[in-house]
């Protein structure tokens, strides 16, 4: 299963196969900025650092150009790693919205029990 | 007071499957053809051929038609519109498909409008002899008719002078900078007739919408569309929830390409001599989303 590494703070996220970017974070308890979630308003554009990634549907060139896609622009509402990515966040930080699900997606993973500090409600 | 109402709603999607699933099944529309490429949609209580056109390849709005009763009001509006500055040009039956000549107009903000006199009737689904109150099977959400739009502009004030001074219509309520004579207009809702909008303008890129609604029997009816968007999985924006700008219930949600769509109740009976009511930034929050007085950081921002 693929992990996305989320700068600009470098929180590594696991993802289930064939999933999006988008869903795999926000699955795992954190937020950042979206709009339509289908790939139609452009505002959940993220910088591709390493990896790659496949789309899970068509996606229009008025939203993500050819030349964006290759100087490594990434929607990610409809972006799929394919292994392991490094995305970076365009000026903001990722945000961790409930440790709840971080906590069970965690042990859902198989990574045992998580660190105390993402316990849930611990913040 | 020569336009009906607005009309048609023309918008692309990157997936015509999954948009036609959506429009079709969940938004609950008639489909009444399929041709050239296009999809053709109409709601239970619209007797006209179609409300919704969708056309693949990419997202967003192609262009919108505004009805009229009489051929006659076209030359009126073709003079008007020239005189305003807009791009003008006489479009001919069968350009769009079941639609009869017209005018089409680009407006400085680059969007399309088209001004027709008559389109193929096809009924509504409850007849005019003895109709019962809506059709037994309604899909999904069942949604009746086509309401507004909500387009982006850069120059709110400038489409808002066009609608005002070339096809009559008034505003209904402003969000303005100040309650200053020269304040920054920032959005405007204009209507035609006595409903609160048909069309409406927000500051921000041109050629851009924002939504285009369905207007719904009643909070009722908006409850239970939220409903049906859990079961089908349609990304929900913000709603069930009021917005204080007209007072109307709302669902702010996205088609599967991502076009933002709103099913609309309620808003309050329009005059044009009933004062026009201004919001002002600091209420700007409770004037979008009256229960939750905060703007969510989408609202300005994404559009398509
Ligand atoms: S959230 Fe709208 S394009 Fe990704
Ligand atoms: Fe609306």
């Amino acid at each position: 299963m693929p992990t996305v590494t989320v700068q600009p703070d470098g929180i590594e996220v696991p993802l289930e196969d064939g999933e999006t970017i988008l869903a795999g974070l926000f699955r795992n308890g954190y937020a950042y900025r979206i709009g339509c979630r289908r790939g139609g308003c452009a505002i959940c554009k993220v910088d591709l650092l390493s990896g790659e990634v496949e789309y899970d549907h068509t996606v229009a060139e008025n939203v993500l150009t050819a030349e964006e896609r290759a100087t490594g622009t990434c929607l990610s509402c409809r972006a799929v790693p394919v292994g392991d990515v490094t995305i970076a966040l365009r000026e903001e930080h990722l945000r961790r919205v409930s440790s709840l699900l971080a906590f069970y997606a965690m042990a859902a993973q198989g990574k045992g029990t998580p660190a105390a500090s993402s316990a849930p409600n611990s913040g | 007071m020569s336009v009906l109402r607005m009309g048609y709603m023309h918008v692309r999607v990157t997936d015509m499957a999954e948009a036609k699933q959506h429009y079709g099944n969940t938004v609950g529309l008639y489909q009444t053809l399929e041709q050239d490429g296009k999809v053709y949609f109409k709601g239970w209580d619209e007797w006209d051929h179609h409300s919704v056109v969708l056309e693949e390849g990419g997202v967003g709005m192609v262009k919108c038609g505004f009805k009229v009763l009489d051929p006659g009001e076209l030359d009126g509006i073709e003079a008007r519109a020239t005189r305003f500055g807009a791009v003008v040009e006489r479009m001919s039956a069968g350009e769009n498909a079941e639609v009869s000549d017209g005018i089409r107009v680009i407006l400085p903000s680059t969007h399309v409008i088209e001004f027709y006199h008559s389109m193929t009737p096809v009924g509504l689904e409850v007849g005019t002899h003895n109709p019962d109150a809506f059709p037994r099977h309604l899909v999904g959400i069942g949604a009746p008719r086509l309401d507004h739009a909500l387009i982006v502009a850069e120059d709110v004030g400038e489409i808002e002078r066009f609608f005002k001074e070339v096809v009559d219509f008034y505003p209904t309520e402003r969000l303005a900078t100040s309650l200053d004579d020269d304040a920054h207009l920032i959005a405007t809702w204009m209507t035609i007739g006595n409903t609160n909008h048909d069309i409406a303008i927000l500051e921000g890129p041109n050629g851009k919408i924002h939504h285009f609604a369905f207007e719904m029997r009643g909070w009722d009816d908006i409850l239970h569309a939220g409903d049906i968007f859990a079961m089908d999985d349609t990304p929900v924006d913000i709603g069930p929830t009021r917005h204080g700008i007209t007072r109307g219930t709302t669902i702010y949600f996205f088609d599967p390409s991502g076009n933002r769509n709103e099913t609309f109740a309620g808003g309050y009976q329009c005059f044009r001599d009933r004062p026009v009511v201004t919001w002002t930034p600091e209420a700007v929050g409770k004037g979008i989303f009256y229960h939750a007085r905060e703007l969510n950081e989408r609202f300005m921002t994404v559009m398509t």
